[in-house]
């Protein structure tokens, strides 16, 4: 066999072996190629191997060149085996396309009227208000009488009511917490209390019967019309924007003295007039007022050791104004297309 | 309430525009919810100049003139006023001109001279009431001049919102006082003729709480007519119908001085007596609307000798109305029990202009002062002669006398956070008519009849608040309070509960507190499930919502089938919110339970190129579950059951209560529901979360030593569970960390009734490296109670 070896049979088999493993089209084919070559019995090993049998003359040469073809071979092969494990990367051999869509699920979100909410209540629990709750299912007692509504009065009629029985009705606004609240702790006090509110009205873009409502409170020794003032102008600013101010309209509630209506700038048109705030510059966002000393006599409180105010808010409402929606109606009816609208942050 | 700015100015100077009118009321805290320009009441009208006047050839009363009105030559106008004379400035319409009431005037012929146009009196104008000559305008400009801005025709119309506490503000003069506080000006009483209670006709109230004032004054020789001009536009402008002088003299009252009035044909007042009492159970009356109402013991009425003549302070009767034929009229003036006023109207459905009034408490200090307005418009308009005297019955002297309540100088400061002092109070209060004495430390304040609202210190604080000016309180300070914020941390939890689903891929749905009782039909619950037993609303909009929801099931059905209907392929949705469970306890209120229900339908993820779409399952039910228990710290301690009597229901166990039910909606459900795809579904109630289930995160240690994992193919009998294959590795392994299962089948191959789990174990020690021998004896003895105590093999 020795005398087959030469320096031109060395040639040859170089040629061959780099033209099998340049035309590897797989791995597998690569890897019988490296066997038929490489391998413990391939080719250019038996040479190696033999290479001591050689005549002394050709030895050196024929060793070196058969060194050199391993060296080039064993190089070879590591590059084509990285080309063809990249090219059958991903699954089933599918070619890389990095502009296909990534993995993803379904995208969720929380209702704009909650999101509203907890923004709201972010807010004023950052200015030391804490949270308050009351049933929805309400005593006539605390949705009216405690908050001096007298019995048979026309300012009942401010608000069409949801009865189950003679005493018991669907509250239509969040104050009766005021007086449940009160009745179990002491001033000073600072809450918020959100919650559902009913009004038995026939819906239609601006009304509905179920909204969702949020009732402040302050007492204490001294509280004034300034504190409510600076109060509700830092939660307007905070909410709305530095430029959004606030005006308080005198106005009638039965259960706060003085009471009043709480304007803000209209975001639209920055308070110059437009048709959202009927060309006025300034858009209603609460009721609110002194607590009148009534309500402090049905809580237990000394209308003369305590004072305090209260307001009320519609979240939809003002989730209607920041949002610009159309229709109050759209809130319960949950189309999935309405409500991805305003999911993700925003500012 | 509508008030013309035209009719307020009788009383009050106005000098400010509309808008700047409305905006100074409604920082007054009367809401001027909408500003209405009314239109000219005539076009065409211009300035001109008498300059020639001859008598009619053929007519005697008539004048021929020539009027310079714009025009390159002046108009020859032929014109019937006496007052008529050159060098006058006078409206002028020209051809063309429309007038109110409709009338058009042309060029035309009067006893053969050609008019070309006409010279206007204030009545035909529509802004005055003298008809008896021509208008002669006492101001000079550029002839042809347009005059209908010039003539003040045009009125605007303001619509305030009046709140329930100030029933004084329903009338123009009571805005027109208002605006005089507001402004500081001052207020015209509008004029009268004085009557003296000395007449003797029969009157009687048979219970005083019923009507504490009732005055009564008579009209003779009612001559009944249509009313002038300016009182029928004054109506028609806030939206009131003139009918004739005598009902148009009661209602412009109405509108002037808020006191309602009601005219009575006296002849038809049976006995020539009234009376004012409870209805007999069975008596009835047709009212001017002619429709018969059904009276009892709860409706006052006004009677005469016989029968009930009108439901006192709602509407009269249509036999007493007045007509054409009347010839003498009883005027009432009075003042009604607002409850009483508000049965009735609640029990008629009758809402009137006068029960609207009655029933936010009338002022007793006006009725006859009522009447001495209607004597002086009677009077003029010449409608009938009213007799000097009338009748004025008051059962209730007390209420006529002036409240004193005092006020604090330093409680007015304490709630409106000002420095105000007692002159500076008394100032304020006497702009309102209150009189207000001043003292160092209070001032002492009577107040007005018409001010029924005021009853204490704090009423009077309001007003000063108001005058003063909201928008001028705390304008600069900055009052910090030490009260500190407390989290709620079911709040907190329930917060983070929401977040959590909706990073899963959940979106928030709210739903109405409402219920169609059909609805819970559908969902099949046996008829003793508490949630069958809604509570009813008495009066609900609509049948399909008398009942407060018992679950948030129903809301979640109707939300995933409107939208699986419109578009989406799959849905992922959930609702955190209270059910209304009825308590036992008589006249108590419900149980409030805030639950969180979820609900899946359809297709498990949106269309997507890597993987075939399939259906939502019960695996994705449980692994949503699973999750969210971990999330809030529950892993460990719960059992899952099937439910007994529902199948396809799951409930979720905690030391043997039921915590969460879920599951997939049976087949019958969906058909009810009409739904095609499968829900599946978990409720749980919040309330119910043990709270120290609520993990409270603590450190440990890491092990560091490497794990061991063995792979174990394990064959059981189909009554066999995965949850007892685990409960029992559990039970016997040392060292172990987790037990994963990574596949399950079941086929022929396995047997006859077996199937397969491909389970991994991971071992772990704190203590070293765990060798494989170790870990091998570990599985041998383990394989061998598997074998023993559940008939499990190894599959081969």
């Amino acid at each position: 066999m020795s005398d087959e070896i030469s320096e031109s049979s060395v040639e040859d088999l170089s040629n061959r072996a780099l033209n099998s493993f340049e035309n590897a089209k797989n791995l597998e084919e690569l890897e019988t190629v490296r066997v038929a070559f490489l391998g413990r019995k391939g080719e250019v090993t038996q040479i190696l191997r033999s290479i001591a049998s050689l005549p002394q003359e050709i030895r050196p040469r024929i060793g070196k060149k058969i060194n050199d073809l391993k060296i080039e071979l064993s190089a070879l092969y590591e590059k084509k085996a990285e080309e063809l494990q990249s090219e059958s990367e991903g699954e089933g051999g599918f070619l890389l396309d990095p502009t296909l869509p990534g993995r993803s699920g379904f995208e969720g979100g929380l209702h704009v009227l909650h999101l509203v909410l907890k923004e709201i209540k972010e807010i004023f629990y950052g200015m030391g208000y804490s949270l308050a709750e009351g049933p929805d299912v309400e005593l006539d007692y605390y949705n009216f009488e405690a908050l001096n509504f007298p019995p048979d009065h026309p300012s009942r009629d401010l608000q069409d009511t949801f009865y189950l029985t003679k005493d018991i009705l669907l509250r239509t606004q969040t104050s009766p917490v005021q007086v449940r609240y009160m009745e179990k702790h002491k001033p000073p006090l600072r809450i918020i209390a959100p919650g559902r509110v009913y009004r038995n009205e026939t819906p239609d873009p601006s009304h509905s019967a179920e909204f969702l409502q949020m009732e402040g409170l302050y007492v204490d020794k001294n509280v004034s019309l300034a504190d409510l003032r600076s109060d509700v102008s830092h939660f307007v600013k905070s909410y709305f924007g530095d430029d959004a101010s606030v005006r308080f309209r005198p106005h009638y509630f039965p259960f706060t003295e003085p009471s009043a209506e709480v304007d803000m700038t209209c975001f639209a048109c920055k308070g110059k007039g437009c048709s959202i705030c009927q060309k006025t510059g300034w858009i209603e966002i609460m009721g609110a007022g002194m607590v009148h000393p009534s309500v402090f006599k049905y809580a237990g409180y000394d209308p003369d050791e305590y004072t305090g105010f209260a307001f009320g808010m519609g979240i939809d409402r003002i989730a209607m104004l920041k949002y610009g929606i159309d229709d109050i109606r759209r809130f319960l009816t949950n189309d999935i297309r309405f409500l991805r609208q305003f999911w993700g942050f925003s500012s | 309430m509508k008030v013309s700015i035209n009719w307020l100015k009788r009383y009050v100077v106005i000098e400010e525009d509309a808008l700047t009118l409305a905006k100074d009321l409604t920082m007054f805290g009367l809401n001027v919810e909408e500003v209405i320009e009314q239109q000219p009441r005539f076009k065409g009208v211009v300035f001109g100049k008498v300059l020639e006047v001859s008598r009619h050839p053929s007519a005697d009363k008539l004048s021929v003139c020539k009027v310079e009105a714009g025009g390159p030559e002046p108009l020859n106008i032929i014109c019937g006023a006496p007052n008529v004379a050159e060098g006058q400035s006078v409206p002028v319409a020209i051809h063309g001109a429309s007038l109110p009431g409709g009338l058009k005037i042309k060029r035309s012929k009067i006893r053969g001279i050609v008019s070309e146009g006409m010279i206007c009196s204030e009545v035909e104008l529509g802004i005055g009431d003298d008809s008896s000559g021509i208008m002669v305008l006492d101001f000079e400009t550029k002839p042809g001049t347009p005059l209908e801005e010039v003539l003040g025709s045009k009125d605007t119309i303001l619509d305030i919102e009046v709140t329930p506490n100030r029933p004084d503000q329903l009338s123009h003069f009571g805005v027109a006082r208002e605006i005089a506080a507001m402004y500081k000006r001052g207020l015209k009483l509008p004029e009268t003729i004085s009557l003296d209670d000395l007449s003797d006709f029969d009157l009687a109230i048979d219970d005083k709480d019923d009507c504490p004032r009732y005055t009564a004054a008579f009209i003779d020789n009612v001559n009944i007519a249509p009313s002038p001009k300016w009182m029928q536009e004054l109506l028609i402008s806030v939206g009131m119908k003139p009918i004739n002088n005598i009902v148009d003299i009661t209602n412009f009252i109405l509108m002037e001085l808020g006191q309602p009035l009601h005219a009575f044909d006296r002849d038809r007042l049976e006995g020539d007596k009234i009376r004012v009492r409870r209805a007999e159970k069975g008596e009835k009356i047709v009212t001017l609307d002619e429709v018969e109402r059904e009276l009892d013991k709860e409706i006052l009425v006004i009677a005469d000798a016989s029968k009930p003549v009108a439901i006192a302070g709602v509407m009269g009767g249509i036999d007493t109305e007045v007509t054409g034929s009347t010839k003498r009229v009883l005027l009432e003036s009075a003042l009604f029990e607002r409850r009483l006023i508000r049965r009735a109207r609640k029990k008629f459905r009758l809402e009137t202009e006068a029960s609207y009034r009655f029933e936010r408490e009338g002022d007793i200090g006006i009725t006859k002062f009522a009447l001495e307005r209607a004597a002086y418009l009677v009077r003029e308009m010449q409608a009938g002669e009213c007799d000097s005297r009338c009748r004025d019955l008051i059962t209730s002297k007390e209420s006529l006398k002036e409240r004193k309540v005092p006020l604090r100088v330093k409680q007015v400061n304490r709630l409106m956070g000002t420095h105000l002092d007692a002159n500076d109070i008394a100032e304020i209060l006497g702009r309102l008519e209150f009189k207000a004495e001043p003292s160092k430390l209070k001032v002492d304040v009577l107040v007005p009849s018409f001010r029924r609202d005021i009853d204490a210190e704090v009423d009077l604080i309001e007003e000063v608040a108001r005058v003063y000016g909201y928008e001028n309180i705390g304008k600069d300070e900055e009052k910090r309070t030490n009260i500190f914020s407390k989290r709620n941390q079911d709040e907190r939890r329930n917060e983070a509960i929401c977040d959590f689903l909706t990073m899963r891929g959940f979106a928030e749905v709210v739903t109405s507190s409402f219920v169609d009782s059909n609805d819970l039909e559908k969902l099949g619950w046996s008829s003793d499930d508490r949630r069958m037993n809604a509570l009813r609303i008495s009066n609900p909009l609509t049948e399909a919502q008398s009942l407060l929801r018992t679950s948030l099931l129903p809301g979640l059905v109707n939300v995933a089938k409107r939208n699986l209907s419109a578009e989406a392929e799959g849905l992922k949705i959930f609702e955190m919110g209270k059910v209304f469970i009825k308590k036992d306890v008589e006249d108590g209120l419900p149980d409030e339970e805030l639950h969180l229900t979820a609900l899946m339908s359809g297709n498990s993820a949106p269309l997507q190129w890597f993987e075939k779409p399939r259906k939502f399952d019960i695996y994705d039910l449980k692994g949503e579950i699973e999750s969210l228990f971990k999330f809030i710290g529950m892993n460990e301690d719960i059992t899952m059951q099937t439910h007994t009597e529902r199948p396809g229901i799951l409930r979720y166990l905690m030391d043997g209560n039921g915590i969460v039910e879920a599951g997939i909606m049976h087949r019958s459900v969906l058909k009810r529901f009409d739904l095609e795809e499968d829900i599946l579904f978990f409720d749980m109630c919040l309330d119910e979360l043990p709270k120290a289930a609520i993990s409270t995160k603590k450190f440990s240690q890491i092990i560091q030593y490497p794990s061991v994992k063995r792979d174990l193919c394990l064959v059981v009998d189909e009554g066999v569970y995965f949850e007892d294959i685990k409960r029992l590795i559990v039970q016997e392994a040392k060292h172990l960390d987790s037990i994963t299962p990574f596949d399950y089948y079941h086929d022929g191959n396995l047997g006859e009734g077996k199937k397969s789990y491909t389970v991994r174990l991971t071992f772990r020690s704190e203590k070293g490296t765990l060798e494989s021998g170790r870990v091998g004896a570990i599985i041998e003895k383990l394989l061998e109670e598997l074998r023993n105590r559940l008939h499990v093999k190894l599959r081969s």
